[in-house]
């Protein structure tokens, strides 16, 4: 299911007209945009195979004008698509053909530094790594990293919980945010969390965060800072199987270590990011696993000794610890661009985003490259190791007629798969529109009809990125009738949890 | 334990539904003095009980609801694991699904995090009578609200739990408490301090004149927190800090209403008379005091944190009022999972 | 990432080469995070990844309006979403070849269309555009604050050591403005140079052709490549090392010849020749035993590293490893990878994004209250110059100054 650009109906003219020039008396004229011409780049967010042209975009630069602007669509029935920096993989700031995109990326300053509280209070529109940049003069820094951490921003990554390379120490976004202030689709300022660790009622924040802009628009965020630890350092090992490098995760995690980060690339991968950043990986190897251990120096070295053992067990081939911060940066920084480097081998990739138990990660693995022979298709892996989430990145070229087809159904049986093995069709990613059918699989119709009456509680008129992340009953019930044929149980021999 | 004791879960609610009856979801009832008071028939949880699924290396454990606390406790020590937010019990016949639906940490939270940071997914019964799974047992999970951490805290109000699957950690290699001789301002400023620095405190409180600190890791990192820190350690301190979670603490133990007070840790000492007991690096203040609720919560306002009627005082307003849009959302989120309003009315807010 | 190129480019050269830039861009949005534009303005528009689609649709056939050109007009050309790319996308050429097209499709205003005629009648042109900075630094005390800031007070030449009595001998660019503005970069390169026992000589080249190039005049802009190529032509054959830049943005320029003439069966070969031969400054000091120079400084200084240093030559670090060996003490400056606003004739063509860019640069460069700010190309010296609170020169003077005063 892929959305191509068609032609425009000639009534949904005359309303972008019409309530472009509405919107231009909340904000500057040059902060609407209703040209085709300045339309197109609005599209698409990171996934850009699936692309709707909206009706307006709006870009304001106060809270006061987002609440205006969000009365006047739920006034006038016109839906809301909210966006950050348009990096998310999974389409959910994907325009809405008769909607407006309400583009936050006006809103890029750090408000305040609570350095006693160690809190900082952001607009929606500042960049993850800013954060960090802005706080580390104080020793401080936002443990969340999603490897987009460059140019994704705050809004969207409570949106999706967003999560990244050191979360199984550190938690996702859902762990790391104290307080945000949302605008309702009535317009209304509501403050959900606080500076406290915890606050009165229902959990309404955990709610919020990952709900994928469907129940309300968040214009401030209070994140919490952690103490930048005294020492970090990470151990590179090289095995020459898959399998092997997926027990050296569950030694080191049974061993009682849990590193700050646990990260793992196949061979593929190694080959495009080294390519890339040059960091010295071993591309001989079939997997690599980098392990940070952070803490206080006395901790770190004793850990440090403890993960080489568990490693030396697993039977790495080859081990480095990075000599120095640059060289751990260096590390990492391949493998936070392993992505769009991808771009130097393939015109276009597919990024999955399934988690599995970890244990079932080896024979998952090979599902996964026999899938790849049989669609044809390249398949490039890294993982969130130490959390069970699985990146596949699919390579295809969108020029070839029917590929992307072709992607599609193979990334479909990915998420199939990692259902099968008790796991989820999404980790950090989101499920926006890209996965809104595998809903159905991983949910039963109750389940939904639940997801359903929560939005209600938020939004009756369902005019906040309505139809993603949760599918309708109608559609489920469409793509069952498509998706049955294929069997209920695609891998009989694969364990499940 | 029945053949399905969900199943028959699931008949009650059905039949409660029909016949127009409250219902009051009720574990091991060791916490049935938090909240506004109960009301409604009885719902036994106790009857869905027992580990589900348990495996050491995915850090993950599955269990029924009524599943002892202790027996879970007890199941992850023989691993080296544990819950890491330390839930307050209040008594043996504590469940998990009690714990999971009060919401309350214990000592380590400010460290690791509380009991919805480490809630995975569960399997509830909502108003409607309908068996739901929410989340799952795996570490990141995305898609579709997060029904399961929502759950955590709502005090059962928004359906029951059938089975919860928590995140767990490894137990730490090694603990060592350190006492300070310390009043409540310069203990406030300490703890502070320290936050701000890479050590590996797992728990603090200060309560007279004594500051207590937990230091959780590997015995190197200890030797060397130690030193940093100074103080004297105490023998035995794995009782004070259970006496402490547990509320058996002689601090607990009189007349005046028990407030539990959340601010942001840098909170200075709070304007407000009484006695008062600080975990969690200042964030948690138990105060013990008579004065109005009125004019405490005004106090608290200022500075940005909440104040709950822990135990005793007026029923009525145990929790910090919200702000009306907030309770607008209480209200529809309260109807979109228990339209009838059976489950626990009431306990949380009015008409919540 | 998908294309459909139109018909009337889909088989050209400029076309081949925009759609193998335009298939390597995954969409990824990273590029956002390090533009200046989009810093400033939060407009995907303003930002490399939507240009790329402006530039994308004018390929695919649709007709570019202002609103397009406006928004390729906004681009800095600094290239700094080329160092953030993961996927290796050449940014730079895709706006060179956008911004063609889109000239010819879009017919600017009588008033933009002489700006930037004057621009390139002027700028370029040693003998015209020198007299007319001389005017207006005889007249600068009495002007008005704006046109004062533009006009840069004069500067001494400088002594330029004799070339032939070392065996090394390289050649340095004179090219347009900076002669007239600056006629002491290149006389204290040639005395550094002097003290490592090379003589730098000059022939009678122009302007590099950046500026007619930037603003879509391309013939025009090979013009000059063609006529620089010849006067430096002699020198090669007579066995030079090197063809030394002063000015990084016309660093890059040069090593572009081969590049840009690579179809030109006349010039081709000379071309790739001269690529080959040209070094920055820093590239030439960073491999020579500096030890002759070594001597003590107590200056504070922060280096404002150009666009085409960093981004365009690729060259972080080196200036500053080389003022560093010299015993320099450099301040830390934040967000070292932004652009100063200069750009060329940016500064000019748009003045309010190219001020609120200086800036926040001068803050950044005085964030530690250096004694002087040093940088490596004569654009962001004079934009720099105009409103810093201390001294702004090339950091190559640094070292000549330093020299002297032993």
């Amino acid at each position: 299911m892929s959305i191509a650009p068609k032609a425009e109906n000639p009534s949904l003219q005359s309303q972008r007209a019409r309530v472009a020039s509405d919107l231009r008396r909340v904000v500057a004229t040059d902060s609407v945009l209703d040209e085709e011409e300045s339309l197109r780049p609005y599209e698409c967010d990171g996934l850009s195979a699936y692309r709707r042209l909206p009706l307006v975009v709006v870009l304001p630069d106060t809270v006061d004008q987002v609440q205006q602007v969000v009365r006047y669509c739920h006034d006038n029935d016109i839906p809301i698509v909210a966006r950050g920096a348009g990096t998310g993989l999974s389409g959910g700031a994907l325009p809405i053909e008769d909607g407006v995109v309400l583009s936050l990326a006006k809103f890029n300053k750090v408000i305040s530094v609570d350095k006693d509280n160690r809190t900082a209070v952001v607009q929606p529109g500042v960049r993850n790594l800013a954060i960090s940049e802005t706080v580390s003069h104080l020793g401080l820094y936002y443990a969340p990293d999603p490897s987009s951490q460059i140019a994704c921003t705050i809004g969207g990554n409570v949106a999706e919980n967003a999560g990244g390379l050191h979360c199984l120490k550190y938690g996702l976004t859902v762990h790391n945010v104290l307080e945000i202030k949302i605008v309702t689709i009535e317009g209304d300022l509501v403050t959900i969390g606080s500076n406290a660790l915890d606050s009165p009622g229902y959990d309404l924040l955990a709610l919020m965060t990952g709900s994928e802009g469907l129940l309300g628009i968040i214009v401030e965020v209070t994140v919490k800072l952690l103490t930048k630890p005294d020492c970090a350092k990470v151990i590179m090992a090289s095995f020459d199987d898959i399998e092997k490098a997926g027990n050296a995760v569950a030694n080191i995690i049974t061993a009682g270590i849990i590193p700050g980060g646990l990260e793992m690339m196949d061979n593929a991968a190694i080959r495009v990011t080294e390519d890339f950043v040059h960091a010295g990986y071993d591309v001989e190897a079939a997997a690599i696993l980098l392990c940070e251990l952070d803490g206080t120096p006395e901790e770190v070295d004793d850990e440090i000794e403890r993960v080489k053992l568990v490693l030396e067990q697993s039977g790495y081939t080859q081990m480095q610890v990075a000599k120095d911060d640059n060289q751990r940066q260096l590390f990492w920084s391949g493998r936070k661009s392993a992505f769009p480097a991808v771009g130097r081998i393939s015109p276009d990739y597919y990024c999955m985003d399934g988690t599995i138990p970890r244990k079932t990660l080896g024979s998952v693995m090979s599902k996964v490259d026999e899938l790849s022979r049989q669609y044809d298709l390249r398949v490039v892996n890294v993982f969130h190791a130490g959390d069970g989430n699985l990146h596949p990145l699919i390579l295809y070229d969108g020029n070839v007629e029917g590929e992307l087809e072709r992607t599609e159904e193979l990334g479909g049986a990915i998420l199939d798969l990692c259902i099968e093995v008790g796991g989820t069709i999404t980790g950090e990613h989101g499920v926006g529109m890209e996965k809104i059918d595998h809903m159905c699989i991983q949910f039963d119709t109750l389940e939904l009809s639940q997801f359903h009456a929560v939005k209600q509680a938020f939004d009756t008129k369902r005019l906040l990125n309505p139809d993603k992340a949760v599918p309708t009953l109608h559609r489920c019930a469409e793509f069952g009738a498509m998706h049955v044929h294929k069997g209920q149980l695609k891998f009989p021999d694969i364990e499940r949890f | 334990m029945s053949a399905d004791s969900a199943q028959e879960l699931i008949d009650a609610v059905k039949r409660a539904l029909d016949s127009n009856t409250n219902l009051c979801i009720t574990g091991g009832n060791t916490k049935s003095f938090y909240g506004r008071d109960p009301v409604g028939e009885p719902l036994l949880t106790t009857i869905h009980h027992g580990i589900v699924n348990y495996e050491p290396s995915e850090l993950v454990i599955t269990a029924r609801s009524g599943t002892l606390l202790a027996d879970i406790e007890l199941t992850l020590a023989e691993q080296k694991q544990m819950l890491a937010f330390e839930p307050p019990s209040f008594g043996k016949q504590a469940t998990l699904g009690g714990a999971v639906a009060c919401g309350l940490s214990g000592p380590r939270r400010p460290y690791v995090g509380a009991v919805r940071d480490f809630v995975l997914g569960v399997r509830m019964i909502n108003g409607r009578g309908e068996d739901l799974k929410f989340g799952g047992q795996v570490m990141k999970n995305v898609a579709g609200y997060d029904v399961s951490r929502l759950m955590v805290g709502a005090l059962g109000t928004l359906g029951v739990l059938l089975d919860i699957s928590l995140k767990v950690l490894p137990t730490p290699m090694m603990e060592c408490t350190l006492v300070f001789e310390v009043g409540h301002t310069q203990a406030l400023e300490l703890q502070n301090t320290w936050a701000a620095k890479p050590l590996p405190i797992s728990a603090t409180c200060h309560v007279g004149e004594l500051l207590h600190v937990r230091l959780s890791g590997s015995e190197k990192g200890i030797i060397a927190a130690r030193k940093q820190l100074g103080g004297e350690q105490v023998q035995g301190a794995d009782e004070f800090w259970c006496n402490l979670k547990e509320h058996r603490h002689d601090f607990f133990k009189q007349a005046e209403t028990l407030w539990r007070i959340s601010v942001p840790p840098a909170t200075p000492a709070l304007n407000v008379s009484g006695p008062c007991l600080v975990e969690w690096n200042g964030g948690l203040r138990w105060l013990k005091s008579d004065i109005p609720a009125q004019s405490i919560r005004t106090t608290i306002d200022m500075v940005g944190g909440h104040a709950t009627m822990f135990r005793g005082g007026d029923s009525e307003n145990v929790f910090h009022p919200l702000q009306q849009t907030v309770l607008t959302l209480h209200k529809n989120l309260k109807t979109a999972f228990d339209p009838a309003g059976i489950f626990n009315p009431g306990r949380m807010y009015e008409g919540v | 990432m998908q294309t459909h190129l139109a018909d009337f480019i889909r088989n050209t050269i400029e076309g081949r080469e925009a759609d193998a830039i335009l298939r390597k861009c995954v969409h990824c949005g990273f590029c956002t995070a390090t533009c200046p534009t989009y810093q400033l303005l939060g407009d995907e528009l303003d930002g490399p990844r939507g240009r790329i689609y402006l530039m994308k649709q004018v390929l695919e056939g649709v007709t570019p309006t202002s609103t397009t050109q406006l928004h390729l007009d906004r681009c800095l050309s600094c290239r700094n979403c080329e160092t953030t790319c993961p996927s290796g996308v050449q940014y730079g050429r895709l706006l060179d070849i956008g911004r063609v097209i889109v000239e010819q499709q879009v017919e600017r205003t009588e008033v933009e269309k002489l700006k930037r005629k004057l621009l390139r009648l002027v700028i370029p042109y040693r003998n015209r555009f020198g007299p007319l900075l001389k005017i207006g630094q005889f007249f600068r005390p009495f002007l008005p604050k704006p046109l004062k800031q533009a006009t840069p007070a004069a500067r001494a030449a400088g002594v330029w050591p004799q070339a032939d009595k070392h065996d090394r001998r390289m050649l340095v660019l004179n090219g347009c403005v900076q002669p007239a503005i600056a006629p002491d970069i290149n006389s204290a390169t040639a005395r550094v140079l002097d003290q490592l026992g090379i003589g730098l000589t000059t022939a009678n080249d122009g302007c590099c052709g950046a500026l007619s190039y930037h603003l879509s005049a391309h013939d025009e802009a090979l013009g000059f490549v063609r006529q620089n190529i010849d006067a430096w032509w002699p020198y090669i054959e007579q066995g030079v090392e090197a063809i030394v830049i002063t000015a990084s943005g016309c660093g890059v320029m040069v090593k572009d010849y081969g590049y840009l003439l690579r179809h030109d069966t006349d010039y081709a070969k000379k071309a790739a020749t001269v690529s080959d031969l040209t070094k920055d400054i820093s590239e030439v000091l960073y491999t020579e035993d500096l030890t002759k120079l070594k001597t003590k400084s107590n200056k504070k200084v922060a280096f404002q590293a150009p666009c085409s240093l960093q981004h365009g030559l690729k060259l972080s670090g080196k200036v500053e490893d080389i003022l560093a060996r010299l015993g320099f003490s450099l301040t830390t400056v934040p967000d070292t990878h932004l652009c100063c606003g200069s750009a060329g004739t940016y500064s000019i063509l748009n003045p309010v994004i190219s001020n609120q860019l200086k800036k926040r640069k001068l803050e950044a460069l005085c964030s530690e209250q250096p004694d002087i700010i040093a940088t490596a190309n004569i654009g962001c010296l004079t934009h720099l110059e105009s409103e810093a609170t201390v001294p702004v020169v090339h950091w190559i003077n640094l070292i000549a100054a330093m020299s002297h005063e032993k």
